[in-house]
């Protein structure tokens, strides 16, 4: 999933084209003799989503009407259709910033009732509250847990073990390079890493993630992320990443870690299921460990960016989305449709997804230190490619530290002035 | 002598050689001293490092036994309640109020009640299993005390533990008690963090498990052999050498624990570590010390480097060499600045006496024109150069001294230069000199040098002292000398060659007014042959007249004295007298004389006329003189120059007469020179007129250039510039005479193209035909229209109808309008039938505005002027005249009588001035018709006469002409004449046709001035 952030950009101009644009010439219409469901295209043919939908009609509790929209339009689209009426029953969407453009009070029910609630992880609960402790979607979505994944065979060939805290983090990479081991695999061409380390700085302060929505906070003025920045620059200049990182990109992790050449990345464990292939090393030498980018000392580890399926309360048929999702929230039905598919679970009943070694022995660990996906979806302007290329500059000394993070924080607001964002 | 090089090499082989030595034996004694410090800060390191972690180890031990004291502490206190069968409920809050003050001075974590199968609850109530591992086996069935590094929560810790008297805490039955540090808080509690960070301090069991580390970040380590291993894979060693360094550390721990060591001594190795591949101190001993088999198998190990270890040893190791490096510097400089001030002060005192000597030199040779040069032989450097180079020769110092050769730029002659060879064989102490003259690059001043090279031994150095000694003066005088030498040689020449020419020249028409006088003599009874020889004396006579004319005239400029007498002259009217005098001599060789203007040339000029006149006559005359029978002669005047006040005009005379040869035109202007040929020595001329033609252009600021070929003819071209002169006229004259259209007849279309356009400045329109038919017809349409032309210009010769003919046609139609007749010739032929047929005056060629209108003027009814009648000398002026003549030479009285009297006319004669004085004065009102004065007379001259006549009562002193009648013929003394009050100037010898002239004119003004 997180493969598509790092390739967004690559292919957000193609998106764009007017090839794509033309597909959205005939857009669907909502069924007023079925549940008319909106999603994202590519979302919706996920398998187990087809699955769900085809058990349900299957069921014949009624048949459903698959709104498809073209990503690269959708949030637009979708506003569309809700400002003229032609609202959907059910609206798929990854809770992000541009959620607060569909007034969420007055559109979505309210979800805390539901019988199936409680039968969500608390990760899933927490990425489906509103802030106000409203549940107002059902995580009907693969999951994944990001953090540091390293290579414990090799660690222990070495003489190591996995760090707990960022001080140990620090001996152990200091003392691997020290070893002539790279250790951090740091694909400078990618862009997800550094939404690990922000995560803790606004999820456990919703305050400071507001302000800085307000514009009246800078990305440059918060000392986390000077703390971040600098820590990247310095583990770069130590060495820490090797050689060869920027010219480091998607293709190139696997092999790297799979030779042993690097000892640690930052990634997420479906990762493992897709685009892994082993070399030297298998899937089962590599274990989890809290993502160490000097934000907080403990580490984290970022929960899975879910799609939530959210009710449209003021649609006719409410009631019958509500029941539809309660049948999707039913065990049987999602273990049905989730059958096979590598995913951290967000219901604590799902078995039949295959669920990766590593997240479950770091489980006890995952549970304290696990933040909900708040930088990538949260900042107002947030643009993960921005920072990956000031990153890239950063470490061709083009720019200092302050040079970087200011320059950060100028493209995050004219990100946010180009979506029309309150305050900038 | 040139030493060999087998001898050069020896010179700097010796010193060389000796300080190789001297800096090999400072190396090898600084090697030594290195060695022997290095063994003893290695020794004093090992010292160092193994008391260090002593103390570590003994503090560590130090606190491990608090802990099980404490625990023991513990044990004995919850014993109380356990002997006291209390209820565990009533215990638990007084065991954990225990529990929180001993943490609270020990800084524990936390404390743990644990069974045998490790499960725990802690003070605080959690609950948990401990893994403790093999630790654990038989803590409770043995008693032994431990200490395990346990993960609780993903966090590690460091345990104590020690087998409990069974009890019941918080209904946990429990037969172990247990207390957990952090590492960091066991690092505070050792206090060993020694050798800043870069030492790690580790606690491993004899696997090399490690316990706990007290290095920043290493919570990571697990196995202390493993990370050995690779880390000193890392350093590029081998297995083998890892395998050995491992086991030794791995045997040296089971040897202690087997107390087959000497107690707590540990061990030691050195060994490069890591990446980087410095070398460490690793540092190893039982934790305990002597004691250990009370603290498990348990080690402290350390792992240093070794620079850190030697650090404090280098440092004062480093400080004490500094101090004796410092002294001995110290001392050194001191020595070293005893001895440069010693220096410098002799240095100083030579340096000081070289610069007065430097100096005075400098200010002698700037002082002199004399140059001074050192110069290296070989490289040719300059080493030493006076600075007045640049003051002398204007070449910079800079670049003399970058190279000698730059001198040769300022040699007159850049082809003397002097081979290095003959340089290379001047002998030592021997010179050469030459001599060679320099100029200024500056200013082109050119000096005279003899330059004299020295070759010196300045210190067993070859170099070369230049002297320049500045022969200028010298030179000039020799130069003068010669001068004067050629000069009066010259003088000489050019007067034998005066003599001999004016000899000649003087002796060949005297030979023949000698002859034919004789002759004359002989034949007086024969009339014919009187007329012959007479005629011939005549012209003999004329041209030796001409020949004197021209030796005096060119006898004036040479001298200098010839000034310009500059006026307000008109171009017309100095053409037009040119064309009076030189069209009846281009007539009489049937020649085509024409003028032409290009352009328009301004017409009133401020000058010399009298002197441009002359030029031009002279030009002229040449041409008609040296141009065949029926030649052409061309005369052209154009402005080639022209702003508000100047005006620059070109003259050119072409003809295509006998031309010259190229030799002949290279000195045309040089006195005497006339060609030599046939044709040339047939015609009479004195061999000046050029030369004064071009000492008067000169004079005048000109040019005169000449081109010319033997039978393609000669052009000379003039060119001088005139201020301008205001014009007399108002731009309104011709508007104000209403004479606004002009009828223009010429078969020449430029002519009247350029009488068009001379004309358009007056505002007058004007109308151009170009045959005599259309002129008549141009003026039937006019007339007819109404719209006359005020003026009509005819040309007199035109194809077909001719002018006269035309003006006849025109006057059958129109009656009154003035037509004037534009010719190139003489109309003197013409003029009683041109009259005839209706043409009422004659312009001559070229045309000018102010000619056409001066000859307007007097036919227009308001004209201030009389339309004037043609004044022709006449032979009949002079009859019945009579003259008061003052002329102190008898003869020329005599002939002046005589020729006056040939004239029908009379005169009077005063012997000087003040006798005409007297005559006029005495004589009555219109008594004498007019005074021909002499002016070189004694008792009163001509010109004392001529004002104290003009000053006298008489009626007639302001009106009665004056002419100066005198062989003082230059243009001061025409101008002196007018100056005095006379009216013209006659000069000797009396030409009676310019007396007839002269007198005619004079005449006919004053008659005029009586009419009106």
């Amino acid at each position: 999933m997180k493969k598509q952030l790092c390739i967004a950009a690559a292919f957000l101009f193609a998106a764009l084209s007017p090839l794509s644009l033309s597909a959205c010439s005939t857009d669907p219409l909502p069924d007023p003799d079925k549940l008319n469901i909106m999603g994202k295209r590519s979302d919706l043919q996920k398998p187990y989503m087809t699955r769900i939908f085809q058990r349900y009609e299957e069921s014949g509790q009624g048949e459903l009407n698959i709104m498809a929209i073209e990503d690269a339009v959708y949030e637009a689209k979708a506003q569309d259709y809700f400002r003229k009426g032609k609202a959907p029953d059910i609206f798929l969407h990854f809770h992000n910033a541009d959620l607060n453009s569909f007034d969420l009070g007055n559109t979505f029910a309210v979800l805390n009732g539901e019988s199936w609630v409680d039968d969500l992880t608390d990760s899933a609960k927490a990425y489906c509250s509103d802030g106000n402790a409203n549940i107002i979607g059902l995580p009907f979505w693969e999951s994944s847990v990001s953090g540091c994944y390293y290579n414990k065979t090799l660690l222990k060939e070495k003489g190591f073990e996995a760090s707990a805290t960022q001080e140990d983090f620090n001996g152990l990479c200091a003392a691997l390079a020290d070893l002539g081991q790279v250790p951090i695999c740091w694909p400078a061409q990618c862009s997800w890493m550094m939404q690990f380390g922000l995560d803790p700085v606004f999820a456990d302060d919703p305050e400071l993630l507001a302000s800085l929505n307000r514009n009246e906070t800078g990305l440059d003025e918060i000392p986390a992320v000077k703390n971040m920045v600098q820590w990247i620059a310095d583990a770069a200049e130590k060495g820490w990443f090797g050689e060869d990182y920027l010219d480091t990109g998607w293709d190139d992790i696997s092999g790297k870690l799979s030779s042993g050449e690097a000892a640690m990345t930052f990634i997420w464990d479906s990762w493992f299921y897709t685009d892994f292939k082993a070399g030297k090393y298998s899937i089962d030498d590599f274990a989890l460990m809290p993502a160490f980018l000097n934000t907080v000392p403990e580490g984290t580890y970022e929960g899975g960016n879910l799609n939530m399926m959210m009710v449209n309360k003021n649609s006719a048929k409410c009631d019958e989305a509500l029941a539809f999702l309660s049948f999707c929230a039913t065990p049987e039905n999602y273990n049905a449709a989730f059958e096979g598919i590598a995913t951290v679970s967000c219901f604590k009943g799902l078995t039949s997804n295959i669920q990766s070694k590593m997240v479950t022995e770091a489980q006890a660990s995952i549970s304290r230190k696990e933040r909900v996906s708040t930088a990538s979806t949260k900042i107002v302007g947030y643009s993960a490619d921005d920072l990956a290329v000031l990153l890239s500059d950063l470490f061709r000394h083009k720019y200092s530290t302050a040079e970087c993070l200011r320059k950060m924080n100028e493209n995050r607001i004219m990100h946010a002035q180009e979506q029309g964002a309150a305050g900038f | 002598m040139k030493s060999s090089p087998m001898k050069k090499w020896l010179k700097y082989l010796i010193p060389v050689f000796s300080i190789l030595i001297a800096l090999a034996a400072v190396i090898s004694i600084l090697v030594y001293y290195f060695g022997l410090i290095s063994d003893n800060i290695e020794s004093d390191g090992r010292h160092h490092l193994k008391e260090i972690y002593g103390q570590v180890n003994h503090s560590f031990s130090a606190f491990i036994d608090k802990n099980w004291g404490l625990l023991r502490g513990c044990n004995d206190y919850f014993a109380f309640f356990a002997d006291s069968n209390a209820p565990s409920e009533e215990a638990e809050p007084y065991i954990k109020a225990y529990v929180d003050g001993r943490k609270e001075v020990w800084g524990f974590s936390k404390f743990y009640f644990l069974d045998k199968a490790r499960n725990f609850v802690t003070s605080e109530g959690e609950t948990g299993q401990l893994s403790l591992a093999a630790s654990w086996d038989g803590v409770i069935a043995s008693g032994r005390d431990i200490i395990a590094s346990e993960e609780i929560g993903g966090q590690k810790f460091t345990m104590f533990a020690i087998a409990a008297q069974a009890g019941v805490y918080k209904d946990f039955s429990y037969e172990a008690i247990a207390i957990s540090y952090t590492n960091t808080g066991i690092a505070a509690a050792l206090n060993a963090n020694a050798f800043d960070s870069s030492a790690k301090c580790f606690i491993i069991s004899r696997d090399g498990s490690v316990l706990f580390t007290t290095f920043e970040g290493g919570g990571s380590y697990a196995n202390y052999f493993t990370y050995l291993s690779n880390s000193l894979a890392a350093a590029g060693i081998g297995e083998k050498r890892q395998k050995e360094i491992t086991t030794q550390i791995s045997q040296d721990m089971e040897q202690i624990l087997q107390g087959e060591a000497a107690d707590g001594e540990g061990g030691y190795l050195q060994t490069p570590l890591g990446k980087s591949g410095d070398v460490h101190c690793i540092v190893y001993m039982p934790v305990g010390g002597g004691n250990y088999g009370d603290y498990g198998d348990y080690f402290l190990l350390s792992d240093v480097p070794q620079e850190t270890v030697s650090k404090g040893f280098l440092s004062a190791q480093s400080a004490t060499m500094w101090v004796m490096l410092s002294i001995f510097s110290i001392v050194g400089v001191a020595i070293i600045v005893l001895l440069v001030a010693r220096i410098v002060n002799q240095s100083r005192r030579s340096k000081t006496e070289l610069r007065y000597r430097e100096r005075m030199f400098d200010v002698l040779s700037g002082s002199v024109d004399d140059i001074f040069i050192m110069l290296d032989p070989e490289s040719e450097r300059v080493d030493y150069l006076s600075p007045n180079v640049e003051r002398l020769l204007g070449i910079k110092n800079e670049t003399v001294k970058k190279s000698i050769r730059e001198m040769a730029k300022c040699a007159v002659d850049r082809n003397i230069v002097v081979p290095k060879e003959e340089l290379d064989a001047i002998s030592m102490n021997g010179n050469k000199h030459w001599e060679c003259e320099y100029m200024h690059q500056a200013t082109g001043e050119r000096r005279w040098y003899r330059v004299t090279i020295y070759h010196m031994d300045i210190n067993r150095v070859k170099k070369y002292i230049v002297v320049m000694s500045d022969r200028t003066l010298e030179q000039q005088m020799n130069q003068k000398l010669q001068e004067a030498l050629d000069a009066a040689k010259s003088a000489n020449e050019a007067k034998s060659n005066f003599l001999s020419n004016m000899s000649h020249d003087i002796r060949t028409p005297m030979n023949a007014i000698v002859g034919f006088s004789v002759l004359l003599d002989r034949s007086a009874d024969d009339p014919e042959k009187v007329r012959e020889y007479t005629h011939k004396i005549m012209a003999s006579s004329h041209h030796l007249l001409s020949l004197i004319n021209d030796v005096l005239d060119m006898s004036k400029i040479e001298s200098g004295k010839t000034s310009l007498n500059v006026g307000r002259f008109s171009l017309p009217e100095l053409l037009e007298e040119l064309g009076i005098i030189l069209l009846p001599q281009a007539k009489a060789k049937e020649q085509e004389f024409s003028i032409h203007t290009q352009g328009t040339p301004p017409e009133l000029l401020m000058g010399d006329k009298l002197r441009l006149n002359q030029i031009l006559i002279n030009l002229l005359s040449n041409a008609i003189k040296y141009t065949q029978v029926g030649g052409h002669i061309d005369f052209t005047i154009s402005e080639v120059e022209a702003s508000p006040q100047y005006s620059k005009l070109r003259f050119i005379v072409k003809d295509d007469g006998i031309g010259m040869s190229e030799e002949f035109q290279e000195k045309i202007f040089q006195p005497f020179s006339r060609e030599k040929n046939s044709v040339v020595n047939s015609i009479q001329g004195t061999g000046l007129g050029m030369a004064i033609t071009k000492n008067l252009v000169d004079l005048m600021g000109g040019i005169i250039q000449v081109e010319s070929a033997p039978g393609k003819g000669s052009t000379f071209t003039v060119e001088l510039s005139f201020a301008l002169a205001e014009p007399d006229e108002s731009g309104d004259t011709w508007y104000r005479q209403k004479i606004t259209r002009l009828l223009v007849a010429d078969d020449e279309e430029d002519i009247c193209l350029n009488i068009r356009e001379m004309m358009r400045e007056t505002g007058v329109d004007v109308n151009y035909v170009t045959s005599g038919s259309a002129a008549v017809d141009a003026t039937v349409r006019a007339h007819k229209e109404g719209n006359d032309f005020n003026v009509i210009l005819l040309d007199w010769k035109m194809p077909g109808m001719d002018g006269v003919e035309t003006a006849r046609r025109i006057r059958k139609v129109v009656k009154d309008i003035p037509i004037l007749v534009l010719t190139s010739y003489d109309w003197s032929e013409i003029e009683a039938e041109a009259r005839e047929a209706g043409i009422n005056a004659f312009m001559s060629k070229p045309f000018f505005t102010s000619t056409l209108w001066q000859t307007l003027k007097p036919l227009f009814p308001d004209s201030a002027s009389p339309i004037p009648e043609p004044v022709a000398p006449s032979e009949s002026v002079m009859e019945g005249r009579l003259f008061l003549v003052a002329e102190d030479n008898e003869l020329n009285a005599e002939i002046l009588t005589e020729m006056l009297d040939m004239e029908g006319a009379r005169c009077e004669l005063a012997a000087n001035g003040k006798q005409a004085l007297e005559l006029f004065e005495r004589s009555e009102a219109g008594h004498f018709d007019m005074i021909l004065m002499d002016v070189q007379m004694p008792v009163m001259n001509g010109y004392e006469a001529t004002k104290a006549i003009r000053a006298c009562p008489h009626p007639d002193a302001q009106t009665i002409p004056i002419v100066a009648m005198t062989a003082n013929t230059f243009a001061e003394d025409v101008q002196n004449a007018f100056d005095a009050g006379m009216d013209g100037h006659l000069a000797k010898p009396i030409n009676m046709d310019a007396v007839r002239k002269t007198v005619a004119q004079l005449l006919h003004r004053n008659d005029s001035q009586e009419n009106q």
